[in-house]
């Protein structure tokens, strides 16, 4: 347990900013852009903490975890999962993302995995590419992910429907801010159902490793227990569908929305995939936040929070701060490399990073766009992106010519 | 307490000085070297903490453990033999003063 209790008021001196939550879902960046410019640290009542949207501010929290904790009280990711990696400091925290970290490093990706993936994403594509028209979303970016992620976890039994399935109940667990009852019951079936097929997975991995992540845990030098491999297998699947998916929705707006730019990242596809996988995920992030909790007394954004205090670091936000990037709004290949906070910073790097990168900048977008000719979004598109917590579009209607 | 000397990409220097044992990306870091960007804290797992030693002291530092080895291959920067995740590097009083060159980019 954390020393000191949460304190769910606001710091002494705090800005106290109402914002809607169906507004910040529809679309976050006007409210952060005047938070950034007014008040940096302001305590959100609907959303019950303080909200850091400058970049520096993020970065300097991410660098300090052991003020800035993990361990978040009453964090409705603990409510959904159970106790994880993600809410959990070092060195707990250490033991379980190292147990369960190889299969996502770069090197395993390319080796291990990466064959399957671009498998999978030619199979999505063959059934689809004689139809002329598809959601990009349903139809290819969230199977491709949720099938790329049961093979890196080891889920061998579990369906590339069944993992999309509990991703969107897990994740809706996750951003239940506003408490409601029948998606707790979602995610409670969706736990279960994860829990059985991990302990069958385990077994198997036992008897006979295969390289993936539970694999990992299994055998990992500093023992994990079932409970331990279940409840951080959660989260994985919780974050492991959405990111991926929602990364390959931004990007392929951005891009069929901008002929031009588009035609130049066909020109010079190896340079330029990778350029659009960061600057896609700086533009959009597909986490836009994340809670923290302050172990001790702290100054930060000109307030001293007391220990106890929850702050939400705005990770979306920060990628939109014009002191660090400029016209932060627009979605630009051209600008000049700085690091965005969209993988999360200091021990809780995004362990996703490598895997995502692979599957979308290597394999899907340059899939889709070689072999979907004449690739354009269906007339009257409007802009299909939703939330805040997590942020992406629902779906992205396209059509091209049909060989 | 060791110096390091940071050769910035523009020709610029920076001169630092922290304990023997200090993690060469802590030093650089907590002076605010450009160029050094360690997303991950120190973890050997986001590889933006890349750094060049200097050849002649480079053998002396020793080579990189096997994790360390396998993100060096997917450092934005080219990797040279000189290549370290400066991370993974302690200063020490044999490395005094350390000479680093800062790649051209982390991202
Ligand atoms: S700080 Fe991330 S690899 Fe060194």
């Amino acid at each position: 347990m954390n020393a000191v209790s949460a304190v769910t008021t606001a710091a002494p001196g705090a800005p106290v900013v109402d914002l809607d939550l169906a507004d910040l879902r529809h679309d976050p960046y006007p409210a952060y852009a005047e938070l950034r410019a007014d008040a940096p640290l302001a305590w959100v009542p609907s959303v019950g903490r303080h909200l850091l949207t400058r970049y520096e501010d993020i970065v300097h929290a991410e660098k300090l975890p052991e003020v800035f904790s993990s361990r978040e009280e009453g964090s409705l990711l603990l409510r959904t999962v159970g106790p994880n990696m993600l809410r959990e400091d070092d060195p707990n925290h250490r033991r379980l993302r190292s147990a369960a970290e190889p299969p996502t490093r770069p090197r395993q990706v390319r080796d291990l995995w990466a064959g399957a993936f671009e498998r999978t994403a030619h199979d999505l594509l063959d059934r689809i590419a004689g139809r002329g028209e598809a959601d990009l979303i349903a139809d290819f970016a969230e199977p491709l992910a949720a099938a790329n992620l049961a093979l890196v976890l080891g889920l061998h039994q579990a369906g590339a429907e069944d993992i999309a399935d509990w991703s969107r109940a897990m994740m809706a667990g996750n951003s239940n801010y506003a408490d409601d009852p029948d998606i707790w019951l979602r995610a409670e079936r969706a736990t279960r159902a994860i829990d059985d097929a991990v302990a069958e997975a385990a077994e198997a991995a036992r008897r006979e490793p295969d390289g993936s992540v539970i694999s990992s845990m299994v055998h990992a030098a500093e023992p994990v227990d079932l409970t331990e491999i279940q409840n951080n297998v959660k989260v994985i699947i919780g974050g492991g569908v959405n990111e991926p998916r929602d990364v390959f929705g931004v990007g392929a707006w951005a891009l069929l929305n901008r002929p031009a730019v588009l035609d130049r990242v066909l020109a010079d596809p190896a340079a330029s995939w990778k350029r659009v996988f960061e600057e896609t995920a700086r533009w959009v992030s597909p986490i836009g936040m994340y809670p923290r909790q302050l172990t001790q007394d702290h100054e930060i954004a000109g307030l001293t929070l007391p220990a106890g205090s929850r702050v939400a670091l705005v990770i979306a936000s920060g990628n939109r701060d014009e002191s660090v990037f400029e016209r932060a709004d627009e979605f630009d290949l051209d600008r000049p490399n700085r690091p965005h906070l969209a993988f999360g910073g200091g021990p809780h790097f995004c362990m996703g990073a490598w895997v995502a990168r692979h599957e979308v900048s290597a394999i899907a977008w340059p899939l889709v766009f070689s072999r979907l000719k004449g690739l354009r979004l269906e007339e009257g598109t409007e802009s299909p992106m939703e939330g805040w917590v997590f942020r992406g579009p629902t779906s992205l209607n396209v059509t091209w010519q049909a060989a | 307490m060791p110096t390091v000397i940071f050769q910035l990409p523009d020709g610029t220097e920076r001169k630092v000085t922290a304990a023997s044992g200090t993690v060469l990306m802590q030093a650089a870091v907590s002076n605010g070297v450009a160029g050094i960007v360690a997303e991950c804290g120190g973890n050997a797992s986001c590889a933006t903490c890349h750094v060049y030693l200097d050849a002649a002291q480079s053998e002396l530092a020793g080579g990189p453990n096997d994790v360390e080895d396998e993100m060096l291959d997917f450092t934005a920067a080219e990797r040279r033999p000189t290549s370290r995740l400066s991370c993974q590097v302690q200063l020490s009083d044999a490395l005094d003063p350390m000479l680093v060159h800062v790649p051209e980019e982390q991202v």
